[in-house]
């Protein structure tokens, strides 16, 4: 049932997106693309489990180019510097973060909330968000989110650029979760510190973008 | 006069509490020892969770591990997350790894992580940790078994799909899931990660998985079999959250939450003995897991 409700709903979202690709403008801007046949299969930073309107879709898509720009600068610091080998010594490992770390943060010296979660992007976001904690096992998963998290963003002093405190446990993110919100690749990570949800830079620890109070209350 | 009554209440209460306290530890120290064969051409393996706080407890329970293994010699420990607590720097992955555990590592005791809460994702770049650059991963150390290390704090719908063609493919006998949140636990803390079970343990009825390792909990327990299959929370290999297993879960086939401890196994055909030892050396908790097979 959990399945044939899942397929369900990538068909519907996989509709609004291409319906959203066909009917834009030469002036809006660019939509989410077409979720393939599972979410799973689809290219990184593409899929979007909806359903989404047309109009959804389109701001989730401003999201989507601005990861994509993110991804850009992250692989152009990854490549200046020396690839960290898959037997690394914890010197070697301390070295790279650090330096990815510095390179990330001087790349987006200008960087500010929303530049990745769109003004656009956000709504949508927290929109499905509400649905996902909103539905029946809404409750667990904000338990399992919630678990080790009894954080305060302002006082940790979350914002862009900041490093992720060291010691602040990652949160959980349930399945259900990462399949509802636009597909990400292995270099970006959503977590909530405490009920503020942010996109993570696993390389360089740095926090590339949040929104304040996105986990329902 | 009054006094003297309170002064015995007070006496009496704690006379109860000290009964009810060694009771409870009598318990736990009495059930019987299933012995580890030992056996030539049997696997042996440890495993360990919730362990990298550099504390002296810490160490002692390194020395207990160093001790079994004058006598039983395991291959490899698996270790379930939460691998260093804290800093990450270089200096602590000496002191929280590397220097606790260096006689079995010098020994030559290969060490295979998954990641847990606590964990940063780069330590799957440390050679010690035998993880390839990979966050989840598998590896067969010996035919007819095979481990599935998991990173269950980010459980990508990529690495379900992953996870599902492995188990599938698969001939292994023996096939282990190792993971950091339990789908099983009594911990009043944590508990079970239910969310988490609904996707996983699909996977594992349907594929025989007969065993799975976890932590998270800090601290040990084997739990019921649910389904058939046998969970283990091994969370105190470093950090201890006493007195946390709700006794009253229905779930705790065997429970030790006084004390750290970690896990020596012995795979022998279709049987997994195991033993759960304490800081003090103590075994608390032993047994036989027999292995699942295909239904028909």
């Amino acid at each position: 049932m959990h399945r044939l409700q899942t397929f369900a709903l990538i068909l519907t979202a996989s509709f609004a997106i291409v319906s959203a690709a066909c009917s834009r403008g030469e002036q809006a801007p660019s939509p989410a693309p077409a979720t393939s046949a599972s979410p799973t299969t689809a290219p990184p930073t593409q899929r979007v489990v909806g359903p989404l309107s047309e109009e959804d879709a389109r701001a989730l898509g401003t999201m989507n180019d601005s990861i994509k720009a993110y991804l850009a600068t992250h692989d152009k610091v990854e490549k200046s510097l020396p690839k960290v080998p898959d037997n690394a010594t914890p010197q070697q490992i301390d070295t790279s973060q650090r330096n990815f770390e510095r390179r990330i943060r001087a790349e987006r010296a200008n960087a500010k909330q929303g530049d990745i979660f769109t003004p656009a992007a956000r709504p949508v976001i927290l929109r499905l968000l509400n649905k996902v904690f909103g539905g029946p096992e809404g409750a667990a998963l904000k338990a399992s989110i919630m678990d080790e998290n009894p954080v305060d963003p302002v006082q940790l002093k979350v914002a862009v650029n900041a490093r992720y405190p060291d010691t602040v446990p990652l949160t959980t993110i349930p399945p259900e979760v990462l399949q509802t919100l636009p597909k990400l690749t292995e270099d970006l990570e959503y977590r909530f510190v405490g009920d503020w949800l942010i996109l993570l830079d696993t390389h360089a620890h740095v926090i590339a973008d949040f929104i304040p109070d996105a986990l329902p209350k | 006069m009054v006094m003297r009554t309170k002064y015995s209440s007070f006496a009496l209460l704690v006379s109860v509490c000290a009964v009810l306290f060694v009771g409870l530890r009598a318990e736990q120290a009495t059930v019987p020892v299933t012995a580890l064969p030992n056996k030539a051409g049997s696997y042996k393996f440890a495993v360990l969770g919730d362990f990298g706080t550099g504390a002296r407890t810490q160490y002692e329970l390194a020395q207990q591990m160093t001790a079994l293994y004058g006598r039983f010699k395991y291959e490899i420990v698996v270790l379930v997350g939460d691998n260093l607590y804290g800093s990450e720097r270089p200096q602590d992955f000496k002191t929280k790894f590397e220097d606790p555990y260096k006689p079995l590592l010098d020994a030559g005791v290969k060490f295979y992580a998954s990641l847990g809460n606590h964990d940063a994702r780069e330590q799957r770049y440390y050679k010690l940790f035998n993880m390839d650059g990979k966050l989840y991963y598998t590896f067969s150390p010996k035919a007819d078994l095979r481990f599935f290390m998991l990173e269950s704090t980010y459980p990508v719908p990529e690495q379900i799909q992953w996870l599902e063609k492995e188990l599938q493919v698969s001939g292994s006998k023996w096939k282990i899931p190792v993971f950091h949140h339990p789908l099983y636990s009594s911990g009043e803390r944590h508990g079970s990660d239910t969310t988490l079970r609904d996707v996983l343990e699909p996977l594992f009825v349907k594929y025989d998985v007969s065993v799975v390792l976890t932590g998270h909990d800090h601290f040990y327990e084997r739990v019921k079999p649910q389904k058939g299959i046998t969970y283990f929370v091994t969370g105190s290999g470093g950090q201890l959250r006493k007195g946390n297993i709700d006794r009253n879960s229905g779930l705790t086939a065997a429970g030790f939450d006084t004390d750290l401890a970690f896990m020596a196994a012995e795979i022998d055909g279709d049987q997994m003995y195991f033993n759960a030892i304490s800081r003090t050396g103590a075994v608390v908790d032993s047994g036989v897991i027999e292995r699942r097979k295909p239904a028909n």
